[in-house]
């Protein structure tokens, strides 16, 4: 029997500030269409066109055109920043398209043209700065790249800190791209917060890590650095010894103890070398290009109305565990994880949601209210309910 | 009373006054995601209890302004199709806070919402401030006659007849204006602050 084909759109940037995110997404996704095309279970075939707007904000409204006008794409995969979503965002509607996009981002925007793979606030920030108040400190060092991620993360913990009376030691921002960190290893030293929040991007990041590190080990002082991104991949980039102890919140981690995680890994292994691991941002685009898959094939067509309904409340045994997409706000469902970098550049989870949370992309659903206690060393600070149940 | 900040939206209350099914549906949609409650116009007695409105600007006549079923101080976030200035002049009668532009779209209503609270916590301060300082004003006879009062039967300089007024105030907590008031109509027979000879 020969499979009809289905051209979909890619949206990753091989070159520029984001690169390395754009290429283990790349991966991930050409291993996703693969696994499809392979698959009896499909009677068609995806036929991917990338498009590679190389970290060029405006380059991806262009890529984007060129996909749906030029080789009449019904659905893109891709971008990574939300600048380069809100780039691709009206043409999208415009054309009445689907995007389905792979990345964590900051929340407060809800398109119907648009598949929220990644992770919500609600998934992401929230479980961390719980996790922090409820275990480590009240008072926070932020550092951050100077855009919207870093803003609105930085927000979302004033409000969760203030609530019990902690509060942002600082929040120092740094330029996208900018290298010079040394000023803020420095104020960190001399100040030595308990904890640093850190929302640095790239090799930004990766630079801070390794300078925090040598820094605190010379003044004999440690800090716990919180991220919501770090990826194994950027673990192996940055250096084992540097890169360990970081606590990060994520939906995806490549040691996940599930039988898809397992299968999942051991096929990356497969593909792309031993000492290679799939990351939280690829593990994600892998997961759209399955939900969008299973979608065509329930739906029987690639028409966006009939894609949505049939991806609506469908759960899809992932590698992160089950996830679907929630028809009230187009996010997805999925369970949010806690864990600590190893020097093996693996994280050890430790925390993870008893069951798939609800996205909550306004944060409509935060009170910070159950937060507020008596300042006390009492071991149970927060009521039962809200407590983080921890795994070991 | 804290008030809530313009950024926080969920647990307030909407009055949508809009025929439109489809946008409706949208704003429905919308709100639900963002904790907003919603009150439909037309059901039952009219509400006074809305926090903001959403108000489909082109559902009504331009030759009058409609009487909303609102507290003149709700904030209304006016959806707008038609944008001729006839039409514009209508609506601006209506004093909106913000505004959205049809097609309506999910996109640009928490903006709107916190534009419009924002706007009507700013608009509830400037009238508090212009009641004091209209008040003031009014007040202002009254403390000249006090100042002139003391200055004719303690034979103060016209500084030191407010520097008494004032310190004297300060120290019954009281304003100014007031105690000038009782000063005027007492003849004097006010107990003042020993001030420095």
């Amino acid at each position: 029997m020969s499979k009809s084909s289905i051209p979909i759109g890619l949206l990753f940037s091989q070159s520029g500030p984001y690169q390395m995110m754009g290429g283990e997404m790349l991966k991930s996704a050409r291993m996703a269409i693969d696994e499809v095309n392979a698959d009896n279970q499909f009677d068609f075939e995806l036929v991917p066109h990338l498009r590679d707007p190389a970290g060029v904000v405006s380059a991806y409204h262009t890529a984007c055109e060129h996909l749906i006008r030029e080789v009449g794409v019904d659905h893109i995969v891709g971008c990574y920043t939300s600048a380069s979503r809100k780039q691709v965002l009206p043409i999208i509607e415009r054309t009445d398209r689907l995007l389905w996009h792979p990345a964590r981002y900051e929340g407060f925007e809800c398109s119907d043209n648009i598949i929220y793979v990644g992770a919500a606030p609600n998934h992401a920030v929230v479980p961390l700065i719980r996790y922090m108040l409820d275990h480590l400190a009240r008072d926070v060092f932020c550092v951050g790249s100077n855009y919207v991620w870093t803003w609105e993360t930085n927000r979302v913990t004033r409000e969760l800190v203030s609530a019990v009376g902690g509060s942002i030691l600082a929040e120092r921002l740094i330029d996208l791209g900018e290298l010079n960190v040394e000023h803020i290893v420095e104020e960190i030293v001399s100040r030595r917060p308990p904890v640093v929040l850190n929302t640095l991007v790239g090799e930004s990041s990766y630079i801070f890590m390794r300078a925090l590190h040598a820094a605190t080990l010379k003044a004999r002082f440690t800090t716990t650095v919180l991220s919501c991104s770090l990826c194994e991949p950027e673990l192996k980039i940055i250096g084992g010894n540097a890169a360990a102890g970081c606590i990060t919140s994520s939906a995806y981690f490549e040691s996940i103890d599930l039988l898809e995680n397992r299968a999942f890994v051991s096929r990356w292994k497969d593909r792309h070398g031993i000492d290679s691991s799939p990351s939280v941002d690829g593990q994600s685009t892998y997961v759209s290009i399955m939900l969008l898959a299973r979608a065509i094939k329930r739906a029987g067509s690639t028409s966006v109305n009939d894609v949505l309904s049939a991806a609506a409340n469908h759960c899809y045994q992932s590698p992160q565990g089950p996830i679907w997409v929630d028809p009230d706000n187009n996010h997805c469902f999925l369970t949010p994880r806690l864990a600590r970098s190893t020097k093996n550049e693996q994280f050890d989870i430790f925390w993870e949601a008893e069951a798939p949370q609800k996205p909550d992309p306004y944060l409509s659903g935060l009170d910070a209210a159950p937060l507020v206690r008596p300042h006390s060393t009492s071991t149970s600070p927060l009521p039962q309910q809200q407590r983080l149940r921890l795994l070991n | 009373m804290t008030q809530q900040s313009p950024l926080s939206v969920r647990g307030r209350i909407a009055l949508t006054i809009m025929h439109d099914e489809r946008e409706l549906g949208i704003i429905r949609r919308q709100l639900n995601r963002l904790g907003v409650q919603i009150v439909p116009w037309g059901d039952g007695p009219p509400t006074t209890e809305a926090d903001v409105v959403l108000l489909d600007a082109d559902l009504f006549p331009i030759e009058q302004v409609p009487a909303l079923p609102i507290d003149p101080t709700t904030p209304i976030i006016a959806l707008v199709g038609i944008e001729t200035p006839s039409r514009l002049k209508w609506l601006l009668d209506l004093k909106p806070a913000s505004f959205l532009i049809k097609p309506i779209r999910s996109a640009g209503l928490y903006s709107a919402l916190v534009m419009a609270f924002g706007i009507a916590q700013q608009r509830t301060e400037a009238i508090e401030r212009i009641k004091h300082l209209e008040f003031r004003v009014k007040s202002r006879r009254l403390v000249i006659a006090a100042i002139l009062y003391l200055m004719e039967h303690r034979k103060l300089t016209e500084a030191a007849a407010f520097a008494l007024i004032r310190r004297t105030a300060m120290q019954r907590r009281t304003t100014i204006e007031e105690l000038s008031a009782e000063i005027v109509a007492s003849g004097g027979q006010v107990p003042l602050a020993i001030h420095p000879s």
